[in-house]
């Protein structure tokens, strides 16, 4: 019985060979010849009406040269506004319960029942304290900045941004729609990455995934901005500090779009190069938009998702923070012996042992990156102040916070670097995890995870150098 | 085919019974029946599928939204369905990842039921899918959702003639606002249970070279694996050097 | 830590980067060419002659064995040793006066090659994303990689083309092979009708102009002017000029008169805003994937088709097509030919 079936593949092979090589393009014209036929005798359009005039008028608008980009960006800005602002309220009342209620009342609760201190400093300084970071930090912009994208999309809005921006992808060897997934990643870089699912074609998907990291996330935009604040807003007239730590912010975030470009073109003319490349995008007629089912599916599907999988990743990174500030090899944590074998290398980029470690610890999640950058810089230091070893903390006011990092040795040279190093590092794990799901390829994932830190080691290194040279 | 063959739509509406309809949500379960859903993206199928199941699926105006497969399932005059919802696709004759998923869904899987959602406004595009989904199977229902875009951009649908052209039922729907809903499910189960029995449309326009050449296949296909119902596709998909096609009558997967 | 300044650092990193490129920059990097100069061996010289033999063979001259080792990248000394072992094996033989040629056995040998070598420049055109102007070179070094196995597979995987996407013949696995009718457009008439069906990719430097120039396989043509300056002729709506020896890189098919017809065809790229037309096929250039998903769309012939929206930056540019609005960039808009109504 074996044989009749390899017969059926050799008569194919053989008929194929006979019949040329447009098989597909015949059967493509055939079904549509029927089903031209078939419209043909069902379907009656009313050719003076035609499409519907709002839908045309609009798509002239938002596409037009005149006013194709200046809405864009007002669009961007309005969003990203909404969520900056917006997200201020909720987070700082989220922090008042998880961090200043909750906490210590986990802690005296714990100490009622008589808990060993390495137990409740495991559990609730560590683990606890870094979910409820975590949850204090992303919840709030992540449940504005996603349904409200999630609205833009659902009226048909993004493919038009897709349609005008593509020509500058383009040129980047990339696809217009990476505008979107890129747009994505200010929200969250793992859903960014989720995103890149609408670019059907491979090497232009594979790009958007590679370089979703490049979009500063939301972890990443409370240590700019606080950052920025302390350092930045300093050296300038105070009336203008607001002004100049503001812009210093926008300046990284463009900083990391032309990143984005620029390593975009190098993948497609490199490593990238023998990926398949296709293009096509259709835009989808106008729809409202269904708010509130919207917002209820955008927070089960993106926020919920997206923040679940960080709390998996955060909770861990809590625990290893803390045993690593607690135990100790001879005189000194492990945490201690860490940021001194770091010290040479960091000052090397210009940035110091704490922030490595730092950065090492919350590969799991960006959001405790200045927690924990205090506490140990506390630790090494032999200040008083802060919450105990391996007890992450931020401070109210940040003039606070600037004394500390001053007293810990910081300039302006490892303010701007550390805003550098933070847009240009390894994405956090739960994006790596997602890459490596979406590409199911272990080498892609180490590409997107390794190039951006490497890019992040040499500018960090040649402003180091350069700025010492002056 | 002793069945009284559709020719009309609404042969079927007015016996729906709108106590019989049970949503289950995600208890797939040990269903009676399995119901694909099949078409271009963006045409609704997950709002259908949401209607259906009472599940909330995402669903995007933006072409290419559901990627991996859901699953849900509903109950109605004491049988139960699982409803499975395919990414959208324009074919099922390329070689995309999406494409693989819904055509070996519907190939391999034999759903009992293909629910094909197609957007009335933008038929003739739609229909390219339609077609080829009609090669495979015999047990299909044509959703022609969006029919109040339809109506705003001032196209109007004969849903007669399409059935009676297609061979299979014809249901007009506005999934968005549950208008068509109730009579789709009726259909959908009345397929299922074999109370309707389709005679659906085959590709004509193909070239006569062609033709010949697919006729000699499927005629050798037809011999070996007498049960198939689907030979020409199989043909046209071998001819095309289709390697997934090739691996599976190779392993046997078309042996009844 | 800080006992290297920064001045001392910076020209570390710049000798790390100096070295990097030197060691690493493609196909001229050092570690490249030592990887390289450790696969050629024996066979692949013995490959690339009677590949070499071949091709002189089929334009019908006499071949001297100076000008073979003259004409080859390798060291004088191994090529001749290696072509006195091809004459023991049987595969050339010598006819006197230095003169050499192809036996049966080493015609049939090249023929596998030159089999590899399209089917690969076909595989690479179909399935992967590499530039046009890569495919040779990827090729001639897969041409020594495949056995015969290998081949048969990936023929079939192919459909068993008959042609490459330039428009050669690929020896099928029995050593059978189309012709290419046609002539060099450099000798053709004035006013003569044909259509292309074979661009040259050797040289390189003609093959880029032609590629620059936007030249398409399968295209329709009419010669406009023929002087040993330059040949202008008219393709699908546009106008394009070559020096007579890049001309000569593309065979013509002679058409009959009656054909004629398809000279109104023009590139989607060339509509306007507001005409109207009839999409009357897609080019041969648009290969693979892109074409697969064109005709899905609804890019088949006899379809109705306008503009539909412009990007603020020009391009892309989304089309009506089948009541929906697709927007397609400039270079694929140019492979697909209509008729404006
Ligand atoms: N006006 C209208 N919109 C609909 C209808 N059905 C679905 N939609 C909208 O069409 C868009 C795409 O729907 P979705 O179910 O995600 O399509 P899928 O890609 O086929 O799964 C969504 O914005 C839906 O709200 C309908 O009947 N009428
Ligand atoms: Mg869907």
């Amino acid at each position: 019985m074996k044989d009749s079936v390899e017969d059926i593949i050799e008569l194919s092979n053989d008929l194929r060979w006979k019949m040329g090589g447009d098989f597909h393009d015949h059967i493509t014209e055939s079904i549509y010849a029927d089903a031209s036929e078939i419209v043909e005798a069902t379907v009656t359009t009313d050719s003076r009406k035609g499409r519907n005039a709002v839908d045309v008028t609009i798509d002239r608008i938002v596409t037009s040269r005149k006013w194709g980009f200046p809405i864009m960006f007002l669009v961007l800005g309005v969003v990203l506004w909404l969520t900056i602002i917006g997200a201020n309220y909720p987070s700082g009342l989220l922090a008042e319960l998880l961090l200043d209620s909750i906490h210590p009342a986990l802690k005296s609760g714990a100490a009622s029942l008589h808990f060993p201190w390495w137990l409740s400093g495991f559990l609730i300084d560590g683990v606890y304290l870094a979910l409820a970071w975590v949850i204090a930090v992303m919840l709030p912009p992540m449940a504005i900045f996603f349904p409200l994208f999630t609205l833009l999309e659902d009226f048909g809005y993004l493919p038009r941004v897709a349609f005008n921006l593509d020509n500058l992808f383009k040129k980047a060897g990339a696809h217009g729609k990476q505008a979107l997934t890129m747009s994505m990643g200010f929200g969250c870089n793992a859903a960014g990455v989720v995103a890149t699912r609408i670019i059907d074609s491979p090497r232009e998907r594979l790009i958007a995934i590679i370089t979703n990291n490049f979009s500063l996330c939301n972890g990443r935009w409370p240590t700019q901005i606080l950052i920025a604040t302390i350092f930045v807003g300093a050296v300038v007239p105070k009336a203008l500090s607001g002004t100049a730590a503001v812009l210093s912010v926008i300046g990284i975030a463009v900083l990391g779009m032309a990143f984005m470009f620029t390593s975009s073109w190098l993948l497609s003319k490199t490593v990238l190069k023998g990926q398949v490349s296709t293009f096509n995008l259709e835009l989808p007629p106008y729809r409202p938009p269904r708010f509130w089912k919207t917002l209820y599916t955008s927070l089960i599907d993106r926020t919920l998702i997206v923040l679940w999988r960080a709390i998996v990743f955060a909770a861990p990174a809590g625990a290893v923070i803390w045993l690593i500030s607690n135990i100790m090899i001879g005189d000194h944590s492990i945490a201690y012996w860490m940021i001194n074998s770091l010290d040479g290398f960091g000052w090397l980029i210009g940035l110091n042992g704490v922030i490595l470690v730092a950065y090492i610890v919350a590969i799991p999640a960006n959001e405790i990156v200045i927690p924990t950058v205090l506490m140990l810089t506390v630790l090494v230091t032999g200040m008083s102040g802060g919450e105990g070893a391996g007890v992450m903390f931020e401070l109210d006011s940040a003039n606070a916070t600037g004394e500390i990092l001053k007293a810990g040795g910081w300039t302006l040279l490892t303010a701007v670097n550390l805003m550098l190093f933070s847009l240009l590092h390894n994405p956090c794990s739960t994006t790596i995890y997602t890459i490596y799901r979406e590409t199911k390829s272990a080498k892609w994932t180490a590409v997107a995870t390794l190039m951006p830190l490497i890019m992040g080691f040499v500018v960090t290194f040649l402003v180091a150098q350069v700025w010492r040279l002056f | 085919m002793e069945k009284n063959v559709v020719s009309s739509a609404c042969e079927v509406c007015p016996q729906y019974n709108p106590d019989g309809l049970k949503k289950l949500g995600v208890n797939v379960e040990n269903t009676d029946y399995v119901v694909a859903l099949a078409g271009n993206p963006n045409t609704g199928k997950s709002t259908v599928f949401n209607a259906l199941t009472g599940l909330r699926q995402h669903t995007g105006n933006w072409p290419g939204k559901t990627v991996t497969r859901a699953e849900g399932a509903f109950g109605y005059n004491d049988k139960t369905y699982k409803l499975v919802d395919l990414p959208g696709t324009y074919s099922l004759l390329s070689t995309s990842e999406d494409e693989e998923v819904a055509r070996n869904f519907i190939l391999f899987g034999k759903p009992d039921v293909t629910v094909i959602v197609v957007d009335a406004g933008r038929l003739e595009r739609n229909l390219n899918l339609v077609l080829q989904i009609l090669e495979i199977t015999d047990k299909a229902v044509l959703c022609l959702n969006l029919m109040d875009e339809a109506k705003r951009n001032h196209v109007e649908v004969n849903e007669r003639a399409l059935a009676k052209r297609l061979g299979v039922p014809v249901v007009a729907a506005s999934a968005r606002f549950n208008k068509g809903i109730p009579e789709l499910i009726d259909v959908i189960s009345q397929v299922a249970t074999g109370k309707i029995a389709c005679k659906p449309h085959r590709i004509t326009n193909v070239p006569k070279h062609i033709n010949d050449a697919v006729k000699k296949l499927s005629d050798q296909i037809k011999q070996r694996f007498p049960n198939v119902p689907n030979s020409r596709w199989i043909a046209f998909r071998l001819l095309d050097g289709d390697q997934r096609i090739i691996e599976a009558l190779r392993e046997g997967e078309f042996e009844l | 830590m800080n006992v290297s300044g920064p001045l001392f650092n910076l020209l570390v990193f710049l000798g790390v980067l100096v070295l990097a490129y030197v060691l690493f920059r493609p196909t001229k990097g050092w570690f490249w060419l030592v990887a390289n100069s450790v696969k050629t061996n024996h066979k692949v010289i013995t490959e690339d002659v009677l590949k070499q033999l071949y091709t002189l063979e089929n334009q019908g001259e006499h071949i001297l064995k100076k000008e073979v080792v003259n004409s080859l990248h390798y060291n004088d000394g191994t090529l001749e040793r290696v072509i006195a072992t091809m004459e023991e094996n049987g595969l050339v033989e010598e006819l006197g006066q230095g003169e050499i040629r192809l036996t049966a056995l080493g015609r049939d040998y090249a023929l596998k090659i030159v089999r590899v070598h399209r089917l690969w420049e076909k595989y690479l055109a179909e399935k992967t994303g590499f530039d046009k102007t890569e495919w040779h070179a990827r090729a001639e070094k897969m041409e020594h990689q495949l056995s015969h196995e290998e081949t048969n597979v990936l023929a079939t995987e192919l459909g068993n083309p008959i042609y490459d996407p330039h428009g050669d013949p690929i020896p099928s696995h029995s050593g059978e092979y189309a012709d290419i009718d046609g002539a060099h457009l450099n000798d053709l008439p004035v006013d003569t009708v044909g259509k292309i069906v074979h661009i040259e990719d050797e040289p390189e430097v003609y093959y880029r102009q032609i590629l620059a120039e936007n030249i398409h396989i399968g295209s329709v043509i009419r010669v406009v002017e023929n002087t040993d300056r330059r040949v202008l002729f008219y393709a699908e709506g546009e106008e394009f000029i070559l020096a007579p020896e890049v001309a000569r890189n593309l065979t013509i098919e002679v058409l009959e008169t009656q054909e004629e017809l398809e000279e109104l065809a023009v590139r989607l790229s060339a509509l306007g805003t507001g005409e109207k037309a009839e999409i009357l096929g897609i080019s041969k250039e648009c290969r693979g994937d892109s074409r697969r998903r064109l005709l899905d769309l609804g890019f088949v012939k006899g379809t109705p088709i306008q503009i539909d929206l412009v990007s603020p930056l020009q391009n892309p540019k989304a089309y009506l097509v089948k009541g929906t609005t697709i927007a397609l960039r400039d270079d694929q808009a140019a492979k697909i030919l209509i008729k404006k109504m």
